[in-house]
């Protein structure tokens, strides 16, 4: 694998017009990665995923270089009709369309990044991979006061073009001073056998309002981890939706540090898993000053031999007195081949905060089975109810309405 | 319409029904009254098809072998049960479910679904009938119910369902007097030349508001007694323990 990495990052370089300093510091990546490799499950935040054997086992061989220079049709079916919105378009890793059509053009400033981005919550070796590979990095700056009047849609494609190749793609997010946006990320794979790695970056200034919502719904045998680091100041609020069901395997990843006063984190997510997949949901919330507040509700589907895991972090920091930390996960197996797991963990510094955490799984009732089917409802039938009503509360925590509706047709809950 | 012949019950090679015969003919009410563990409720379950009994016997109901039929072809064919316990369930609308049940019925009877605004006026008029706070429709089955409340969401059901064969479980254990009336309002104005009822109790304070046909006394997994109306109030007397 070193061999084939470092001749294709040189194919990558050799076909892009990175500035000296972005080469140098690709290459420390580089480095990194090579010094590294993929993370395994010797690995503490990895061993229910050991993406290295699974990236072995399902893809072979990857391939790590990626023609930016190609450019990608877009076919304008895949856009959203319901609702009026904003597009970012990424086929393959690369950004073929932005329009911000609905957006006043001086409250939003989009620039590339000079330099790679290191600021990051955490780091593991995927991310040097992401930064030795990934193109431009574009940020996108919503100016003080200003309120996205419609949703951002990043419509993240990949087409049949690319096979057991490896994608890495960033994107920044600056949210200044008593800003919001909402966002709906929705992957659209029509690939096979890739291994996609995500990182979105997100700081938030005082009083700024993040809406994120992740939707992984297309039946696709890609592989992929996504990374959102999200940062807050004083009095900002974080949203995270998380609808993961369509990719054979992804790791979702979501870190937030609480640095302001009054900041919140809330993070929802639901596995719906069938055949034979494997979807994680990792969480790192860092309380890391006075009254901040977060939480989480993941809950997880999981039919024949799929397996679900999540893995949810609290830290709480000496100085984040009067922390509201709660999280809770739970898990419906529909199979016996079904596996879900479950790491809370809470490192607490602070002595006066509230934190708790739950984790519950089992079948479906039998009993509630039987009422249903008692009033004339066929075994299915009663059981894609109760489905629905497991996992319904999840998605009546998203805070936008016209968001709400939209993904809940779109995922088919009601 | 209901007939059963020599119908014994195990659970876990513990036995509840042994011996037990039971017939029920179109448009008659029957009481079955019985102590604590007598096989009452194990006699409903086995009716409407619950799973985990082993059984033997035969019952027919319209002639058929009831145990061909599946929990769900049951209910298509008009056998309601009023739960002891109504089920709680997270997450599903009550509105939502009582119209996925009903166009299941009505489905599998070749009759046409009813759409939002049909099934919204009958569940209306139903829920006005019983006096069912409508509002408590759009919240969660029997999530935050009352007890009462979710006994008289079982006998909504009923109504709307317009069953042939309708078994009430203990139907008045956590009634108070006013809600009993209600409820037993709601069974008498379904009853009918076709309707039957299969009412389990342990008391007689429901039979004086639904009056029924026969009375059967249920103990040791048999019916050791059959009568008429009178037999609740001489058994009300006498108590199960000193009745033999």
């Amino acid at each position: 694998m070193e061999q084939k990495l470092k001749t294709d990052f040189d194919k990558f370089i050799s076909n892009s017009n990175f500035s000296n300093q972005e080469i140098k510091l690709k290459k420390e990546a580089l480095d990194n990665f090579l010094k590294n490799g993929f993370p395994s499950r010797k690995l503490e935040n990895w061993k229910f995923s050991d993406i290295n054997q699974i990236i072995q086992k399902n893809i072979g061989e990857l391939a790590f270089y990626n023609n930016y220079n190609i450019e990608n049709g877009i076919n304008d079916d895949i856009f959203i009709k319901e609702i009026e919105h904003n597009k970012i378009v990424i086929v393959n890793g690369k950004v073929e369309r932005f329009s911000f059509e609905h957006e006043e053009s001086d409250k939003v400033n989009l620039t590339t990044l000079d330099n790679i981005n290191q600021n990051l919550n955490d780091y593991n070796s995927l991310l040097s991979l992401n930064n030795s590979f990934s193109n431009k990095i574009h940020n996108i700056l919503v100016k003080k006061n200003y309120s996205f009047k419609k949703p951002l849609i990043i419509y993240q494609i990949t087409n049949e073009e690319v096979s057991k190749t490896n994608i890495n793609f960033q994107l920044n997010f600056e949210l200044e001073e008593n800003s919001s946006i909402k966002i709906i990320n929705l992957s659209d794979d029509n690939s096979e056998k890739n291994f996609i790695n995500n990182l979105f970056n997100f700081n938030l200034d005082k009083n700024a309002i993040l809406k994120n919502y992740k939707i992984d719904k297309k039946n696709n045998t890609n592989i992929k981890y996504d990374y959102s680091s999200i940062t807050q100041k004083e009095n900002s609020i974080s949203e995270t939706f998380i609808f993961s069901s369509g990719s054979d395997y992804i790791k979702n990843e979501v870190s937030c540090n609480l640095e302001g006063q009054y900041s919140s984190a809330f993070i929802n997510g639901i596995h719906f898993l069938s055949k034979n997949k494997h979807h994680e949901i990792r969480t790192n919330t860092k309380h890391l000053y006075e009254n901040t507040k977060s939480y989480q509700l993941i809950k997880s589907v999981i039919d024949d031999s799929s397996k679900s895991v999540y893995q949810g972090k609290i830290y709480v920091d000496s100085k984040a007195q009067k922390t509201d930390g709660y999280q809770l996960s739970k898990a419906v197996l529909l199979n016996e081949q079904a596996e879900f797991n479950s790491k809370p963990e809470l490192e607490i510094y602070a002595d006066d905060v509230k934190c708790s955490h739950g984790s519950a799984s089992g079948s479906l009732d039998e009993d509630s089975i039987f009422y249903l089917m008692s009033r004339g409802l066929d075994q299915k039938t009663a059981k894609e109810l109760l489905i629905n009503g497991f996992l319904l509360d999840v998605v009546e925590k998203i805070t936008d309405e016209e968001i709400k509706k939209l993904l809940k047709d779109m995922i088919g809950l009601n | 319409m209901l007939k059963i012949n020599n119908l014994n019950a195990k659970i876990q090679e513990k036995i509840i029904l042994s011996g037990f015969n039971l017939e029920i003919k179109p448009g008659e009410v029957h009481a079955i009254m019985g102590p604590n563990g007598s096989g009452k409720s194990t006699l409903s379950n086995i009716l409407s098809g619950k799973k985990g009994y082993e059984v033997s016997g035969e019952i027919l109901y319209e002639n058929n072998n009831l145990f061909d039929l599946e929990t769900e072809e049951r209910a298509h064919r008009g056998i309601f049960l009023a739960f002891q316990y109504p089920l709680e369930i997270p997450g599903v609308n009550t509105n939502i479910f009582l119209k996925t049940s009903l166009n299941s019925i009505r489905k599998a009877k070749g009759e046409k679904e009813l759409d939002a605004l049909e099934f919204l006026k009958l569940v209306k008029e139903k829920a006005k009938e019983l006096k069912f706070d409508e509002e408590k429709l759009n919240r969660q089955l029997n999530v935050g119910f009352s007890g009462g409340e979710k006994k008289k969401n079982e006998i909504l059901q009923m109504s709307i369902l317009d069953p042939k064969l309708s078994i009430l479980d203990e139907t008045d254990s956590g009634l108070d007097i006013d809600a009993l009336k209600i409820v037993a309002d709601g069974v008498n104005a379904l009853r009918k030349k076709n309707n039957s009822f299969l009412i389990i109790t342990h008391y007689q304070r429901l039979l004086d508001y639904i009056k029924p046909d026969f009375v059967h006394v249920l103990m040791g997994g048999k019916i050791i007694k059959s009568g008429g109306a009178e037999l609740a109030l001489e058994l009300e007397k006498k108590g199960y323990e000193n009745f033999n």
